[in-house]
């Protein structure tokens, strides 16, 4: 089978503290992956540690069927992340950056890319101001600009829409799921929104203490645990 | 209102005292202010009527080197510090950029704040004082190039640290190459320190390159020797910098520093 991801044995410990237990995953090539686990899961550790931010004490993981120990930043090229708590240089304007992330991915016509990518998440208007005078909702359809810049097969997002408004975060969510369907990427999202995860996600991980506790389909999830709502299979624990 | 102020005490306090470079700072202002012009008074003294120009000119030409190695420095430091500030840190590093990169990057935009910080002060210099640091010919270069290449090694080696310990190390950006000043006979001859700071001093690649500033202006003389070992001393410099600066990045990447500074 093609995979997205194949993590075999992945532990990450902290000083002594055990983050990431003995982790083992395959996911599918394409498709919307949900990550739940409460504070403290290693659900962020996971993700950094996917994107090369940090260092595993043990295991492997294959990005695409490539280590990503050795082809670190052939991979790269090929994913990207946002985060609520990752921002971009405040001083430097919304174009600025995005220019500069184009550059560093390498994307053919940058200008055109990101004047395309602006006017879909519809924030043409932004481009000329400073990155630090934007609201959060705005820094939030920025940083997705950026992470969308490379035209990612693996997509990290951290709480996509923490900050958005109801309209906003609904048209986010949209635009997200048609991404995936016309890219046929992997998105890999972590959120403690549940109606949001059931509402995007095909595939649901539920991480407990630095352990995959599950992970299958939502509808086998829940058909499993005979539950209708996610928050009943959490909350069963 | 005894109370409020208390907790206001107690809370600069706690930040003073929680972190070491601050606390340190509290202490070697002081004494390097003294030490400095201590020294520089001592050599004052010396100055007679026949060299007073010359003096002035060795003066002005130091204040003009001193400065390419500060603003090296702090070039690098802070053009660093901004990726921290901004907290754009792991965007950066999940990018296909590499290491040496980011370091080769850091160093030309240093190189340029430098050049573009520097020009205006030359210019002033050379209108109002008539002091024309040009006529130090190719050796300006070399004493340029020199003191780039410290200021450089210094700025990887504070950046590294602050990456590694946090933003409480930042201070050090800005006060490090004043702690090595006093030894580093700037505006002053090696032979006007005490002896037994002499050999301290000399140690040091910055003492090396103004006390040969001060031989081609005074004596039209240069020891080939010493060049040398300067430029040897401050290429393995930056080299020890450069790979300081890349165990740091992957002992961060170990401890997952990189992530919880975007929180």
């Amino acid at each position: 089978m093609k995979t997205s991801i194949k993590i075999r044995n992945l532990s990450k410990s902290f000083d002594g503290k055990k983050i990431l237990k003995e982790i083992n995953l395959e996911l599918p090539e394409n498709g919307i992956f949900g990550i739940l686990g409460k504070n403290g899961a290693g659900k962020t550790t996971l993700l950094a540690t996917l994107m090369g931010l940090i260092t595993p004490t043990s295991g492997d993981i294959k990005i695409f069927n490539k280590c990503l120990k050795k082809n670190k930043f052939d991979i790269l090229n090929q994913i990207n992340f946002q985060s609520p708590y990752i921002e971009l240089p405040k001083k430097m304007s919304v174009y600025q950056n995005l220019i500069f992330y184009a550059r560093l991915y390498n994307v053919k016509d940058r200008v055109k890319k990101i004047k395309s990518l602006c006017s879909e998440l519809l924030v043409s208007d932004l481009l000329d101001l400073n990155y630090g005078k934007l609201s959060s909702g705005q820094k939030t359809r920025v940083n997705l600009c950026k992470a969308l810049l490379n035209t990612p097969k693996l997509l990290l997002l951290d709480e996509p829409t923490s900050s958005l408004d109801i309209q906003t975060s609904e048209f986010v969510r949209k635009y997200l799921i048609k991404f995936q369907k016309n890219y046929q990427s992997a998105i890999l999202i972590t959120s403690h929104n549940l109606e949001e995860i059931q509402y995007m996600c095909d595939y649901l991980i539920i991480l407990e203490a630095g352990k995959v506790k599950d992970f299958d389909t939502i509808r086998n999830l829940l058909k499993k645990g005979k539950k209708s709502r996610i928050k009943e299979l959490l909350l069963d624990d | 209102m005894i109370n409020r102020i208390i907790a206001l005490l107690i809370r600069y306090q706690n930040i003073a005292l929680g972190s070491t470079p601050r606390l340190i700072s509290i202490f070697y202002w002081p004494t390097v202010q003294i030490l400095f012009w201590g020294f520089f008074t001592n050599y004052f003294y010396q100055i007679n009527e026949f060299n007073i120009w010359s003096s002035l000119n060795v003066i002005l030409s130091a204040v003009v080197l001193w400065d390419v190695l500060f603003r090296s420095q702090l070039g690098l430091s802070m053009s660093f510090f901004e990726e921290l500030w901004s907290r754009n840190l792991p965007n950066l590093f999940i990018t296909p950029i590499k290491d040496h990169e980011i370091i080769l990057g850091l160093l030309m935009i240093s190189f340029f704040r430098t050049i573009l910080g520097l020009t205006p002060a030359i210019f002033f210099a050379n209108y109002f004082f008539n002091f024309h640091l040009f006529e130090l010919g190719f050796y300006l270069i070399f004493f340029f190039f020199n003191l780039t290449l410290i200021g450089w090694s210094i700025g990887l080696f504070v950046s590294a640290l602050v990456l590694r310990y946090g933003q409480s190390f930042e201070e050090l950006a800005w006060a490090i190459i004043f702690i090595v000043l006093p030894f580093s006979c700037v505006y002053y001859p090696l032979d006007s320190l005490p002896e037994v700071m002499q050999t301290f001093a000399s140690i040091f690649p910055t003492t090396m390159i103004f006390e040969e500033m001060r031989s081609l202006i005074f004596n039209s003389h240069l020891d080939y020797l010493n060049l040398i070992k300067i430029i040897c001393i401050n290429i393995s410099l930056l080299l020890l910098s450069s790979i300081f600066f890349l165990y740091i990045l992957s002992v961060v990447r170990k401890k997952g520093i990189m992530v919880n500074q975007g929180e």
